[in-house]
């Protein structure tokens, strides 16, 4: 990174800025309850992750972040994007960390699926302990669990919801867009390397 | 389908708020949500809507912006008046077959509606009067103050800048993309979602290379122009504060000590 801290530099800015042309193009999925939203945008981070390390999936997440609050506002007053970028993080650090002594294949499916855990489990705490109840005083619990059990029934409490709502929407999240990105950076890593 | 999405809400014209240095701006928006999520009585409210009309005003933005901010929420914000207004319990005012309004539920509920404009207005109203490009100096000048990520700095701030400058392109490159790969004959609108995920694809693979050759490009163009980081470097346009910003500072602080304080004078 050192020998080559402007091009490291100028990577970081250009993935951010697909990550946030990405969560711009963010599409809803009717299966899960409206404010669970599926963006892309992980996968520029997970791409930056590989390629130049945790530290530049972090950064990612976190730039992503602040700029997508600049150009949209923000619905919770920055609290959700603060989330979103401790969730992304607790994804990439793994990821990073585990293929970065080890650039095979195998130790890339074994960093994704960790990650995939780790992401996972900080989601259905940080949403327990802090976004719920932020929303809590936006708007009232049975709201918020009303959104969920009206596509299902199973959800009727803030366990449940986390249980039924919160964790299927991110496995299914995390496994979507790590099968995306192994089948991107196979592809795209020749052209990264040629050049670094 | 990427034509409508628009990039920022920079509104440009010369008042007050926009000459505002844009570190006060975000301070300011800072404190603001803090403070909404304080105000637990009418009165507050009331202060804070004064405020917020009182910078609309000052600010020049047709009244037209700042409403199609809260158009996007109108549906959450009448699930949440309708939950609010029935639900809580207390003393019954209005009874319609099974709907029952209670005093404390009308209370709740225009509370919650509040409080949910004031955030989404509020915040807009920042990135209405700043610009990208100033709103990231200001980020970068604001950051400096923290330890633990001061050194990098300059540096986070340059990568938000290119990112800032590359997000247009991008999008503008994903959609020819798209035409292209149409073209070829790839359909992007069928199948189930594992599907659609792999029909990405043929648009990520190029997207990516040349974003990552756009960077590289960038990379060797910085460093001809003997770019080596923040150290040492001067720039074309400082921050400083003015006048205005210390006057607004002071507005600030007074508010938010008027606001506070209707915590213990009032019980409504």
């Amino acid at each position: 990174m050192e020998k080559n801290r402007t091009k490291y530099l100028t990577r970081v800015a250009v993935l951010t800025a697909i990550a946030v042309a990405l969560m711009l193009l963010e599409f809803v999925i009717p299966i899960f309850p409206g404010f669970l939203k599926f963006d892309a945008s992980d996968v520029a981070a997970l791409m930056g992750t590989f390629a130049l390390g945790p530290i530049a999936g972090v950064i990612i997440e976190g730039l992503k972040n602040v700029i997508f609050m600049g150009l949209r506002g923000s619905m919770t007053g920055g609290v959700g994007e603060f989330a979103n970028f401790v969730i992304g993080s607790a994804w990439m650090i793994p990821v990073g960390l585990i293929y970065k002594k080890n650039k095979n294949k195998k130790s890339a499916i074994i960093a994704l699926a960790v990650g995939a855990v780790s992401m996972i489990v900080f989601a259905a705490a940080i949403n327990y302990f802090v976004m719920l109840p932020l929303y809590a005083k936006i708007m009232p619990v049975e709201a918020i669990i009303g959104m969920g059990s009206a596509v299902n029934p199973n959800i009727v409490s803030l366990e449940t919801l986390i249980l039924f709502g919160i964790t299927p929407f991110n496995i299914f999240k995390t496994v979507t867009i790590s099968l995306i990105t192994v089948l991107l950076y196979k592809r795209v890593s020749p052209v990264l390397h040629k050049n670094m | 389908m990427l034509k409508d999405v628009t990039i920022g809400q920079y509104y440009p014209t010369d008042s007050i708020i926009h000459r505002l240095d844009p570190r006060t701006k975000i301070h300011f928006t800072f404190l603001y949500i803090i403070i909404l999520f304080m105000i637990d009585n009418f009165a507050g409210y009331v202060m804070a809507f004064a405020f917020l009309i009182g910078i609309t005003l000052i600010s020049k933005i047709p009244l037209g912006y700042i409403v199609r901010g809260v158009k996007g929420l109108v549906f959450i914000i009448l699930i949440t008046v309708f939950i609010n207004l029935f639900m809580t319990p207390g003393t019954p005012i209005f009874k319609f077959w099974i709907l029952e309004i209670t005093d404390k539920g009308l209370e709740v509920a225009i509370f919650m509606a509040l409080r949910l404009i004031f955030l989404v207005t509020g915040t807009s109203l920042m990135t209405l009067t700043t610009s990208p490009i100033a709103l990231t100096d200001g980020i970068e000048y604001s950051i400096k103050a923290i330890p633990f990520i001061k050194n990098y700095a300059h540096e986070l701030a340059m990568m938000m800048t290119i990112a800032l400058r590359f997000i247009p392109t991008l999008m503008e490159e994903t959609d020819r993309i798209m035409k292209a790969q149409k073209a070829r004959g790839a359909d992007f609108e069928s199948g189930n979602m594992i599907k659609r995920a792999k029909n990405l694809i043929p648009i990520l693979v190029p997207l990516f290379v040349s974003a990552f050759r756009r960077a590289d490009e960038l990379a060797i163009a910085m460093e001809a122009r003997c770019y080596r980081g923040g150290d040492n470097r001067t720039r074309l346009n400082e921050l400083k504060y003015h006048k205005i910003d210390l006057y607004a500072y002071v507005i600030i602080v007074l508010m938010t000590a008027a606001i506070l304080s209707t915590r213990f004078i009032f019980n409504w």
